[in-house]
């Protein structure tokens, strides 16, 4: 099943699918960066928002732009998919290990299933996903492919 | 940050199961009900004696449903406690059970949980999350992606995951309780559907119903309540941990051992016990690579060799550690409720000499270990 997309993009500003994870550039919302919070006292860095760090408990964080490229740490091509996905199956999902720590788990696109290799280097790509007959459900999700 | 300080001894004296598979006929009270009078049976202590109860289960089935099963054996006004926290509900249930008892404040306790369990692949966040669109919300995936590292940095073969199967489907052929009966080659694992490469579906629990209940005692009052002590079996650790932040924080796969290691530490330090002391181990093999990363965590075997132990037949029944003695999750299936007091069940019933054609031999050290989202994690440490 292919996800419905297009036209409502083209009426309506393109929405994030998580903005405390994803942030759309504001001129082309087919752009964007991942986010993470990194402590000011102990470096530690996570993906998406954070209050406090997970490490040393600080409350000094400061929000940063991750960056776009990573290696594969791991990766499994999944054919009974969790209720409610959205794209096709099997579909490949692959945990990215980025520079700055953090692991991002997202799908795996443009990549034959053959050529998956733990430690291959990954980049950062937006595509929409709409639910199906979900209307207004369009949302730009983060995914991987080979670098 | 060790902050435990137990006081009395304390034994389980009565355990007891409803059997674990589908039972679209009986309802989550029902299931827990038979268990629990199983396990009275089983210590020899009427209803009427016990002073606090706690129920461990994860879905809604209404409000106070700990309240509601218990009811039905009498309304003797105890306090009576519903626990939710994941995959280890029923091993917190038990594990509060052993504080309420150790720290003095009672002399007896029940724990027991069950669960009814919808059909398909487990999600953990809610059906509007984001998650949704991202598709990492996949317990088996989750599974799938340690296997597919583990594999990378150990060698290990898919038949040795498949040989965990094996032997818990061997294991609970001898199980009258037991979900799953059938017993499987190497070649029927592999050969069985994908679910999430390269977990295969008889390499992921089945999705089962069950109930599970435990007496526990003060040591101090056993002989008050007439408590046969040949068959009391004293606990000698119980730790719950969550999250630890151990440099590994980033580490993304559901149930990772990482959260495992420090509960075992906690638990060993508490009994005064190494794992080179441990007889027969219960893990969280909700997936086979569950079962040899857990063990490794718990310090059975060096990191990445379980899974060349288990090749070698050391985790089976006849072998120096075995684990899961009564098929474990992978046959008995995972009612997040009962799952970690049927390990109690299981570790209890070997430790007594009772468990018939799978008794291993004279084992005296046990081991239960359960974890689940939230990096909920209990390491219970029994012993004769
Ligand atoms: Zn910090």
């Amino acid at each position: 099943m292919t996800p419905s997309c297009g036209r409502r993009s083209e009426l309506h500003e393109p929405l994030s699918v998580d903005e405390r994870c994803l942030r759309l550039n504001a001129d082309d919302g087919s752009a964007g960066t991942l986010l993470g919070m990194r402590c000011v006292e102990c470096g530690v860095t996570v993906f998406g928002p954070a209050t406090f760090c997970q490490s040393c408990s600080s409350p000094r964080l400061e929000q940063i732009d991750l960056a776009t490229e990573g290696t594969l740490y791991s990766y499994t091509i999944v054919r009974v998919p969790p209720s409610g996905w959205p794209g096709p199956v099997p579909y490949v999902l692959g945990e990215v290990e980025l520079p700055e720590g953090p692991h991002v788990l997202a799908e795996v696109i443009d990549c034959a299933h053959d050529a998956l290799r733990v430690g291959m280097p990954m980049t950062l790509a937006l595509r929409p996903v709409a639910m199906p007959e979900v209307p207004d459900s369009e949302r730009v999700v983060y995914k991987w492919r080979p670098a | 940050m060790t902050q435990f300080r137990p006081g009395r001894d304390v034994y389980v004296v009565g355990v007891g199961l409803h059997s674990f598979g589908r039972f679209p006929e009986q309802t989550l009270s029902d299931l827990a009900r038979d268990a629990v009078v199983d396990a009275l049976r089983d210590s020899g202590v009427p209803w009427t004696a016990i002073p606090v109860a706690y129920f461990g289960h994860v879905y809604y089935h209404g409000m106070s449903v700990g309240e509601t099963t218990l009811a039905q054996l009498g309304l003797t006004g105890v306090p009576i406690i519903n626990v939710e926290n994941a995959c280890s509900s029923g091993s917190t249930a038990f594990w509060q059970a052993y504080w309420g008892i150790t720290s003095g404040v009672f002399d007896m306790a029940l724990a027991f949980g069950a669960e009814k369990v919808p059909g398909g692949p487990v999600t953990v966040t809610a059906e509007n999350s984001p998650a949704r669109y991202i598709g990492g919300d996949h317990m088996m995936a989750g599974y799938a992606l340690r296997m597919t590292r583990y594999m990378e940095e150990t060698g290990a073969p898919a038949s040795a995951f498949a040989q965990v199967t094996v032997k818990a489907r061997q294991n609970a052929s001898m199980n009258p309780y037991a979900h799953r009966k059938d017993t499987y080659s190497v070649e029927d694992v592999l050969n069985s559907r994908l679910i999430a490469d390269p977990l295969t579906l008889y390499q992921c629990c089945p999705t089962s119903e069950g109930g599970a209940a435990a007496v526990l005692c003060a040591g101090d009052a056993l002989d008050a309540h007439g408590i046969d002590r040949s068959r009391a079996i004293r606990i000698a650790a119980a730790a719950l941990t969550s999250g630890n932040y151990n440099g590994r924080g980033s580490d993304h796969s559901a149930f990772s051992p990482y959260r495992t290691e420090p509960a075992a530490l906690q638990a060993y330090e508490m009994a005064g016990i190494g794992p080179e002391d441990v007889d027969i181990v219960q893990v969280h093999d909700a997936a086979t690579i569950g079962e040899l990363q857990q063990v490794e965590a718990l310090h059975i075997f060096p990191y990445g060799e379980a899974w060349q132990a288990t090749v070698e037949g050391r985790t089976a029944l006849t072998g120096d550690v075995p684990v899961n003695t009564d098929g474990g999750l992978l046959a008995m299936g995972h009612p997040f409720g009962a799952t970690g007091i049927r390990q109690v069940h299981e570790t209890v019933t070997q430790l007594r000499g009772e468990a018939g054609p799978r008794q291993v031999e004279n084992p005296r050290v046990g081991v239960a270990q359960c974890s689940g989202a939230g990096d909920v994690t209990t390491v219970h440490i029994l012993t004769r």
